[in-house]
C-alpha cells in the first residue's frame, strides 16, 4: 500500500478526535532543525466540516485488538486496515511542516498486539523526530491506557501535549460499550502525567534547563450522546479533571454514528447543539467562575437546549440583576448574558477614562443584543425596568437578543434499549 | 484649528506626528493630512525628516510599548485618510501610557486601534496559510496577497522557524521579497518575477497534503459556512487545498 493510500485511511481513522490545539508551549527552534512553537497556537487551514486543522492528526495504526463499540476501528467492524511505519509518519511530518502546512504531529493509534508494544512504536517516532531530526515543532501524543507509566514519562519528555481520552463518562458505560477498557487504566496514567507536570515545572524553577514535561499540558477527550450519562455528571466530572487532574482542556465530541450495534444509539445526526451547549459550559467553568453546581442540578441536569448556559443561569437568578456597567467589578460583569472575557476587560479599561454611557458601550465593541435586559449603563437601562424573567424569556427566544431557539432539525436524542 | 500636511510617506507621517507634538499646544484640535497639492488644498507642510520620524517612534515604545506596537501594526495597514486620528492616539498614548487602549469610548483612538488589529489579526492568519512550494534547487517559495504590508513581521516569525531552509517570501501586489539563507534575512523588490520550476517531488507532496484535507473532515457534519468565515475566500488562491475548487 502506497502512502497516500494509508494516509488516506489513517487520517480518516483518526478525525473523530476532537484536540488540534497547538498552544500552550513556547519552543525556540534548534538553528540546524526544523520548527519552533508559539504559545498562542496556530491555525493552518480549516477543513470542510469548519474545524481548525493545526496539526498533522494521524493514527499510527487502524489495526485494533479492541472491540469498542462506538469506534470506527474495532476490530469486528471491516474497515481497511493499514499501519505507517515510523518512517512514513516522519518523513510526512517533516515535508508538511517544511511547507508550512502544519503545526507539528498529532499521534494517535488503535491497539495493535498490546498497550505497550503500540505506545513503544509510538514514543519512538517522537524520539527520533526529536532527536534524529532536530524538529522543534509541536507533538501532541495520545497515551493508549494500559500502558507501562515508563512509556508515559518518556511520551512527555518528547512530546508538547499528552492526553489519555476517558471516551464515556463512567464506568457503567466504560464497561458496557468499551469492555477492555478500564477505568483505572485511564485515570491513573492521568493522574500520573499530572504529577509529572507539576514536579518538572518545580524542577524548571530552580535549574532552566531541567527537562521540559508536556510543557502544553494534558488534556482528554468525552464522546457525548453514545451513552446515557447526563449532561450535570459530565460536568461535574470535567470539573473534577480540572480542580484536581489540572487538565489544560476537556474536549467534548458529539457521537457520529459509524457503526450499527444495538448498544449504541440511533442518531438521527450528530448531537451537535448539545456538544455546543457542553463547550459553553465547559467555558464557564474555566473563564467565567462558575461551579457545575451553578449551572445545572439533580432537578434539571440537562442544558437548556434553547439558550445558552448562562442566560439559563441569570433567567434563574433575577435579584443578581441589572448591573451597573460602571461600577460592577469584573467578576460581576462576566456573569452578565452576552457579555464576555473581552466586552468586560473593554469595560474596565475604558471606564477608566470616563463613565460609559448606553452609547459607549457600543462603541467600544460590546454586543448588547442579550445584555441588554441585565444591565443598567450610567444609570440609564436601554429596556424597561423590572421585566419578569417569563417576559425576558420570551423577548429572547422571539429573536430579540437570543440565539437562535429553534433548531433546523431533530437533534432529539432516541435512545432504543438503553434505558431499559 | 490648525492644518498640517505632509509629503505621503511613512517618515513623512511621523516625522509631522513629532513636529505638531512639540509645537502645537493642544495637537487634539489640529488636523493632518496627505498633501496632494490641489488647487484648493490649505495647510502648513511640514518637511520629512527620518531620524526624527525614528526617534518618536523610538520614545513612543520606551514611554509605552503597547502603544507603539499598536502604531507599527497600524502603518502595517497602509491605510490612508487617518493621519488626524493617529495624531490625536500618539499623542494621548503619551499622555496615558498603555492604558489608551482601553480608551476605546475616544474615536480616534478606536479608529487605530481597529485598524491595528486588523493589520495583526491579517499576520497572525498568514502565519498559518503561507504556503511554501519547493523549488528544483531545493529552495522553498511562498507567494502571496495579503490586504497589509506584512512581509517584514512575516518573514522574522519564520526566520525563528524555518532556520535550516532556504526560503523566499513574496509579496504578488506590492512586488516585494523577502529571503532567508544561511542565517541572514534580506528584503528586497522584485520587477519582473519568473515562477521558478518546482522539484521533482512537490507534486506528489501536494497530493498527500490534499488527500488529507479531504479525509480529515467529518462528513456528517459539513459545514462551509463556518470555513469560510475561519479562512476568508480571499486567501483561497495559493492554498494548495484549495486549488481546482
Amino acid at each position: 500500500m502506497d502512502t497516500k493510500a494509508k494516509l488516506q485511511i489513517l487520517s480518516g481513522a483518526a478525525r473523530y478526535d476532537a484536540s488540534c490545539a497547538s498552544s500552550g508551549s513556547r519552543r525556540e527552534g534548534p538553528s540546524s532543525g526544523t520548527g519552533n512553537t508559539s504559545t498562542s497556537g496556530i491555525c493552518h487551514s480549516w477543513a470542510d466540516d469548519g474545524r481548525c486543522i493545526s496539526l498533522l492528526k494521524i493514527l499510527l495504526s487502524n489495526d485494533c485488538i479492541y472491540d469498542c463499540a462506538y469506534c470506527v476501528n474495532r476490530s469486528t467492524n471491516p474497515v481497511e486496515r493499514a499501519s505507517f511505519t515510523a518512517r512514513e509518519v516522519i518523513d510526512l511530518t517533516l515535508e508538511f511542516y517544511r511547507r508550512n502546512y502544519i503545526e507539528g504531529l498529532f499521534l494517535s493509534s488503535a491497539v495493535m498486539q498490546s498497550p505497550d508494544h503500540t505506545m513503544e512504536r509510538m514514543v519512538r517516532v517522537a524520539e527520533t523526530l526529536r532527536t534524529e531530526e532536530q524538529f522543534g515543532g509541536y507533538i501532541h501524543m495520545k497515551i493508549i491506557p494500559g500502558c507501562s507509566s515508563e512509556l508515559v514519562r518518556k511520551a512527555g519528555l518528547y512530546a508538547d501535549r499528552i492526553s489519555v481520552n476517558i471516551e464515556l463518562p463512567s464506568q457503567a458505560s466504560l464497561q458496557r460499550l468499551a469492555p477492555q477498557k478500564h477505568k483505572h487504566a485511564i485515570l491513573e496514567p492521568m493522574a500520573l502525567i499530572g504529577r509529572e507536570i507539576a514536579t518538572s515545572l518545580v524542577e524548571r524553577k530552580v535549574c532552566r534547563h531541567a527537562p521540559r514535561f508536556a510543557p502544553a499540558g494534558q488534556s482528554t477527550q468525552m464522546i457525548i450522546g453514545a451513552s446515557p450519562e447526563n449532561d450535570f455528571q459530565i460536568l461535574r466530572l470535567s470539573q473534577g479533571l480540572y480542580k484536581k487532574m489540572n487538565l489544560k482542556r476537556v474536549y467534548y465530541s458529539a457521537y457520529v454514528p459509524v457503526t450499527a450495534d444495538n448498544r449504541l444509539p440511533a442518531l438521527a445526526a450528530p448531537p451537535l447543539r448539545r456538544e455546543h451547549r457542553l463547550y459553553q459550559a465547559d467555558w464557564l467553568l474555566r473563564f467565567y467562575g462558575f461551579s457545575a453546581e451553578e449551572i445545572l442540578s439533580d432537578e434539571a441536569p440537562h442544558l437548556d437546549e434553547s439558550f445558552d448556559p448562562k442566560t439559563a443561569w441569570a433567567l434563574r437568578h433575577p435579584e443578581f440583576f441589572p448591573v451597573e456597567v460602571n461600577r460592577a467589578d469584573y467578576a460581576t460583569l462576566l456573569r452578565v448574558p452576552g457579555i464576555g472575557v473581552v466586552s468586560a476587560k473593554r469595560i474596565v479599561a475604558a471606564r477608566r477614562f470616563s463613565p460609559i454611557t448606553p452609547e459607549g458601550l457600543k462603541k467600544i465593541g460590546v454586543v448588547i443584543k442579550r445584555a441588554k435586559y441585565f444591565i443598567i449603563c450610567s444609570g440609564r437601562s436601554s429596556e424597561k425596568p423590572d421585566q419578569s424573567p417569563t417576559v425576558i424569556r420570551q423577548r429572547l427566544l422571539l429573536g430579540a437578543g437570543g440565539e437562535t431557539a429553534v433548531s433546523a432539525h431533530p437533534e432529539q436524542l432516541v435512545l432504543p434499549g438503553l434505558f431499559a | 484649528m490648525n492644518s498640517y500636511l505632509y509629503d505621503g510617506t511613512a517618515d513623512g507621517l511621523l516625522s509631522a506626528i513629532s513636529w505638531i507634538l512639540e509645537e502645537e499646544a493642544d495637537p487634539e484640535k489640529v488636523t493632518l493630512s496627505e498633501r496632494k497639492d490641489t488647487l484648493f488644498e490649505e495647510g502648513f507642510t511640514i518637511s520629512t525628516d527620518a531620524p526624527r520620524a525614528e526617534s518618536l517612534f523610538f520614545r513612543l515604545k520606551q514611554h509605552a510599548p503597547d502603544a507603539a506596537h499598536t502604531l507599527y501594526s497600524f502603518m502595517l495597514a497602509e491605510k490612508g485618510e487617518m493621519e488626524t486620528s493617529l495624531l490625536h492616539y500618539v499623542s494621548l498614548a503619551f499622555r496615558h501610557g498603555d492604558q489608551v487602549k482601553g480608551y476605546l469610548t475616544h474615536p480616534a483612538i478606536r479608529d487605530i486601534v481597529n485598524v491595528a488589529k486588523k493589520a495583526g489579526r491579517e499576520l497572525h492568519r498568514m502565519k498559518g496559510l503561507l504556503r511554501f512550494e519547493k523549488l528544483q534547487d531545493g529552495a522553498y517559495l511562498a507567494k502571496m496577497e495579503p490586504d497589509c504590508n506584512i512581509i517584514h513581521p512575516l518573514a522574522y516569525h519564520f526566520s525563528r522557524r524555518l532556520r535550516a531552509q532556504h526560503w523566499f517570501l513574496y509579496d504578488v501586489k506590492r512586488r516585494t521579497a523577502a529571503r532567508w539563507n544561511n542565517g541572514s534575512l534580506q528584503f528586497g523588490t522584485i520587477e519582473q518575477f519568473t515562477t521558478p520550476a518546482l522539484s521533482e517531488d512537490e507534486k506528489k507532496v501536494q497530493a498527500l497534503w490534499q488527500a488529507f484535507f479531504k479525509t480529515i473532515s467529518i462528513p456528517d457534519r459539513k459545514n462551509p459556512r463556518l470555513q469560510k468565515s475561519n479562512m476568508p475566500m480571499k486567501y483561497w488562491k495559493y492554498l494548495v487545498e484549495k486549488q481546482g475548487e
